[in-house]
């Protein structure tokens, strides 16, 4: 339909370029409109009064645009309009054809049908004339797509087997591989299920350097009618042994809104927690909230696992895994205590309990006597608090129960604010009669550590009962989970003995996260409060009567001694070692390159470049090589490597940094490569990806019932071998219609004003 | 006909009710002193039990065990943690008894004359129970074979299976304050009158302990001594200063143990 009306095809018009091959001037057109449309109008508006009154309203503007429009594309003819375009010459291009063979491609759900393998209809369709089509004025190369590109005699016996599609690295290595040849155009046939993200500006680049046009035909269904599938989980790769951990499970579904199903973690076979979810709306995002044990310490392989619905499509994209590094070590805490207090006796026994934490004390009993508990040889805390970084950066965190700010020289108040900010390890302020504004520590150097606006003076501390209460905040928290379900956990909060208790700490700094509050009389006050500050992290918990829950709870009830050991490991776990190691991506996915990062520090946690660094990887089948980190330039401290792993499965890493012979730290990173398994999901057609893809570099994305044109308006493109050829406009059948019906159109409004 | 039906009926029921009165223990908890409603840290607490002398002859309430020495004893010994340690102390004691949970508002509790308590069911359970939980008990003031056995038969109660151990030198216990390696038997105020350390046949002090699982101390024991006389009678100028001295250290290292472990 188009072509009748203008001559020629929809291609000519986005690819060539409008030229006016009369021999005049340009401005001499646009000088002859102006003065045509403006005579025209002085014409009109000089017989207006003599005009019969309707025609002197807004008809006579009505009549003076149609013939306005009308001289003006007369003048535009007069000057003999044209296109010209580029036009690939026949048999002297290449077309390459690449086809898609990778696993999802294998789904049956295309064809006429809608039962096709979308592979088996690639290669019909291709087939059904197009590739002969093609093969009349152009060589045709066909390629198959997977991890790379395959050059394949024929398309027939193509199987969809390939473990992974990599469009990015398959056109990237076909603009390599085929420089010097007169490739015209490019014809991909893919569901556009990339597995590595997209395409990038690189090879979009190299594309359009070389204007190679890439044509793309989408298979498959763009909606699953019945599928639920993960899309990310959002897990800590490293836990301490036995911790609640928390993971966040984002999903969504087609066809099963309002349907319930399991969302089950799973260690092997061994089920961690379970959580009954109800679907939301088909095509909306949903993410849910589960907690679970870490364990005993080694690497885990956690699956995140949404039970199969009935009927489902594809039931192979309902889980994921991720690995989880559970360490045994024990995180050591400095508990200051300045006074002998129950509070301090019953965190000590929650900790007692706890493999994963030990609490170094110091308490004072006397004016002038210390007690120390939990020290690993008598020399330990022998001069009271530190007065040096190394000796007090040892510790993964600090607690400062009643003590006064002023117990502290300047120098430890100033290694306080380093052990957080420098060091990354956490602290925890507790209430007591010494504690915060009583203990001046609103007035201190440190007061930037405390997560709230303490009250100014004093007297904030008050032995009267309080009950403690969630925040919503809490509610998602996993130092405040004392039992899986979340609102029972709220229920659980609230049900908790009162504390014997409470200190006022005033208001949250912003950026501050309140995660339980506590009723005192008619007075709601923050009772724990949470902060990042530099490196690490800060809190307070308002109170030192929390003992009352151990003390009034009956025998062998956990919380008291759960809710502590939750909150020490949230002020140890995170403190990052002299070494530390990460990676961008822990999950490669069917691709083994691995970049690996490390940021050395020395005992005081000041950066080391001078260190020698060396990454020991144990791969799967016992395969092993070190790798030598080398220093990143510009990033002082900072080590990098890359590497490839070369077969699928875990890999652990252990990096370790030297100075001369002094072994400065180490630290472990562990991921794994996975093959095939992200052909599972993303399996519906990728349109948005292929139609991008064709927009950017000058192709169009095919729909099935254009397929017949390909053959011919693929040869429109500027690649290979082409020749420019200039299309005259004024004989196109849209033109002279557009004169008639400018000129009829004038008569029958002037017949229907009655102005004839 | 009908006065002497009545007058049958009545001696029938004050028969009954002597009976049941006298086959009930003790259950007096004797002087009553007004305690204070301070508010602090840590509150001295006295165990106070039912006596099973009851039938045996010391009085229908009139001699409660528990109260021995009480609140001297308990008001000088406060004088001198406030004084001595940074605990906040209470500057009076508290009565605590196992009828009801409030014992769990005070993790530490001091009991005299244990070779007299006796528990039903209920409060050995509620005693276990606060054990376990975190409460630490110190037991003083009993001595001899006789009242360690008498002793024994309320603590199995609680604990049937919980061995008592000696208690070393090298025990934290006595060093979490003070270093207490030369301890030494602590008599009452009647070594003033007999010159003796001892009461009955209980010639050698002997410092013993229960554990919990984790090996914590949950029950000091302090037998044949009288640390609470030692502190009733430390302003008394006829009473050894060492003894009192003794007593006081041992008492202030017993409730910094409590509140550490």
């Amino acid at each position: 339909m188009f072509e009748f009306f203008f001559k020629y095809p929809w291609p000519v018009f986005t690819k060539g370029k409008l030229v006016l091959l009369g021999s005049w001037p340009v401005w001499v057109l646009l000088l002859l409109i102006v003065v045509s449309v403006a005579g025209l109008g002085w014409l009109i508006w000089r017989s207006l009064p003599e005009a019969a009154p309707k025609m002197q309203t807004w008809r006579a503007g009505v009549v003076w645009a149609l013939q306005s429009l009308l001289v003006t594309l007369v003048l535009v003819l007069l000057w003999q309009p044209a296109i010209t375009v580029a036009q690939l010459k026949s048999q002297q291009n290449m077309i390459a054809v690449l086809v898609d063979d990778s696993r999802s491609m294998a789904i049956a759900d295309s064809g006429r049908d809608g039962k096709t393998a979308r592979e088996t209809a690639a290669v019909q369709t291709l087939n059904a004339g197009i590739l002969s089509g093609l093969q009349k004025r152009f060589q045709t190369r066909v390629y198959r797509l997977d991890g790379g590109i395959t050059r394949v005699g024929s398309v027939d016996g193509m199987q969809a087997t390939a473990a992974a599609t990599h469009i990015n690295d398959g056109l990237k290595q076909f603009a390599a591989e085929t420089a010097d040849l007169p490739v015209g155009a490019v014809v991909l046939l893919s569901d556009g299920s990339d597995n590595t993200g997209g395409i990038d500006v690189e090879t979009i680049g190299a594309l359009r350097n070389r204007r190679l046009p890439v044509h793309t035909i989408g298979f498959g269904k763009e909606r699953a009618l019945r599928d639920v599938e993960v899309d990310e989980v959002s897990v800590a790769s490293r836990a301490l042994a036995d911790s609640r951990m928390k993971a966040t499970v984002s999903f969504e579904q087609r066809g099963y809104a309002g349907g319930k199903t399991t969302l089950v973690v799973k260690d092997g076979d061994k089920a961690l927690a379970s959580k009954e979810v109800t679907l939301d709306a088909d095509g909306v995002v949903q993410t849910e909230t589960v907690f679970f044990n870490a364990g005993t310490a080694g690497v885990k392989r956690v699956q995140f696992l949404l039970q199969p619905m009935a009927s489902e499509e594809n039931i192979a994209n309902n889980a994921t895994t991720r690995l989880v590094s559970v360490s045994g070590d024990k995180r050591r805490i400095l508990y200051v205590e300045g006074e002998p207090r129950w509070e301090y006796k019953f965190i000590r026994r929650a900790a007692d309990d706890d493999h994963s934490v030990q609490i170094v004390s110091m308490l004072r009993t006397t004016e002038n006597k210390i007690y120390r508990q939990g020290i690993s040889d008598p020399s330990e805390l022998a001069d009271g608090f530190p007065v040096k970084a190394e000796d007090l950066f040892k510790y993964d965190g600090i607690i400062i129960g009643s003590v006064e700010a002023g117990y502290f020289t300047p120098r430890q108040q100033e290694l306080l604010r380093e052990f957080v900010d420098k060091r990354g390890g956490g602290l925890l302020f507790l209430g007591g009669r010494f504690s915060l504004a009583d203990g001046g520590w609103g007035a201190s150097s440190d007061s930037e550590l405390i997560p709230t606006f303490l009250p100014n003076g004093k007297n904030t501390f008050h032995r009267d009962p309080a009950t403690a209460q969630l925040t919503p905040a809490g509610t998602e928290s996993t130092v405040t989970r004392l039992v899986d379900d979340s609102a029972k956990n709220v229920e659980r909060w609230k049900k908790l003995p009162y504390m014997m208790d409470y200190q006022e700490a005033g208001n949250p700094k912003p950026g501050a996260t309140v995660l339980a509050e506590m009723n005192a009389g008619r007075a709601r006050l923050p009772l724990l409060v949470t902060q990042n500050y530099g490196r690490g992290r800060t809190a307070l918990m308002a109170t030192s009567g929390t003992w009352r829950w151990q003390m009034s709870q009956a025998l062998g009830d956990p919380t008291h001694d759960m809710f502590w050991q939750q909150l020490l490991r949230w002020v140890a776990a995170d403190s990052p070692g002299p070494v530390q190691a990460s990676m961008p991506v822990l999950r490669l996915m069917d691709d083994g390159h691995a970049r690996l990062t490390a940021m050395v520090r020395d005992k005081e946690y000041t950066v080391a470049p001078d260190a020698k660094v060396v990454a020991h990887v144990n791969g799967p089948e016992g395969g092993s090589a070190m790798v030598d980190m080398a220093p990143v330039p510009n990033d002082p401290g900072s080590f990098q490597a890359e590497w490839t792993a070369e077969k699928p499965g875990s890999y652990l890493v252990e990096v370790t940094a030297t100075r001369g012979s002094n072994e400065l730290g180490r630290d472990v990173v562990t991921f794994e490569r996975t093959d095939g398994v992200a052909e599972n999901f993303r399996t519906e057609q990728n349109r948005e990806l292929l139609e991008k893809l064709s927009s950017q570099t000058g192709g169009k994305y095919w729909k099935a019932e254009e397929l017949a044109r390909l053959p011919k308006e693929i040869s429109y493109s500027e690649a290979g071998i082409s020749v420019r050829d200039t299309k005259e406009l004024w004989d196109m059948p849209i033109v002279f219609l557009l004169l008639l019906g400018l000129m009829a159109g004038e008569w029958m409004l002037r017949r229907k004003w009655g102005v004839i | 006909m009908k006065l002497l039906q009545a007058a049958i009926f009545s001696v029938i029921a004050a028969v009954f009710c002597v009976s049941v009165s006298a086959y009930q223990r003790t259950a007096d908890w004797g002087y009553q002193p007004e305690q204070s409603n301070v508010k602090a840290e840590f509150a001295w607490s006295r165990l106070a039990y039912n006596s099973n002398l009851g039938y045996s002859g010391y009085g229908y309430g009139r001699w409660a065990t528990w109260s021995r020495d009480y609140p001297k004893a308990d008001r000088q010994f406060l004088i001198a943690l406030n004084r001595l340690t940074r605990i906040q102390g209470r500057p009076t004691e508290q009565v605590v008894n196992l009828d009801s949970d409030d014992i769990f508002n005070y993790p530490w509790v001091y009991a005299v004359q244990v070779q007299t308590w006796s528990f039903t069911d209920e409060e050995a359970k509620r005693l276990r129970e606060y054990l376990l939980k975190g409460g630490f008990l110190m037991v003083d003031d009993f001595h001899g074979t006789a009242d360690w056995e008498n002793f024994m038969n309320g603590m199995r109660q609680v604990f049937p299976n919980r061995p008592v151990e000696d208690l070393q030198n090298s025990d934290e216990i006595f060093h979490v304050l003070y270093d207490m390696d030369d301890r030494f038997q602590v008599p009452g105020e009647q070594y003033i009158r007999t010159g003796r350390t001892y009461e009955k046949d209980g010639y050698v002090a002997k410092w013993r302990a229960i554990r919990d699982d984790h090996g914590r101390i949950v029950v000091a024991i302090c037998h044949n001594m009288h640390l609470g006389d030692a502190w009733e009678w430390a302003d008394d100028p006829e009473y050894p200063e060492q003894f009192a001295s003794m007593a006081f250290r041992v008492g202030l290292n017993y409730i910094m143990y409590g509140m550490t472990h």
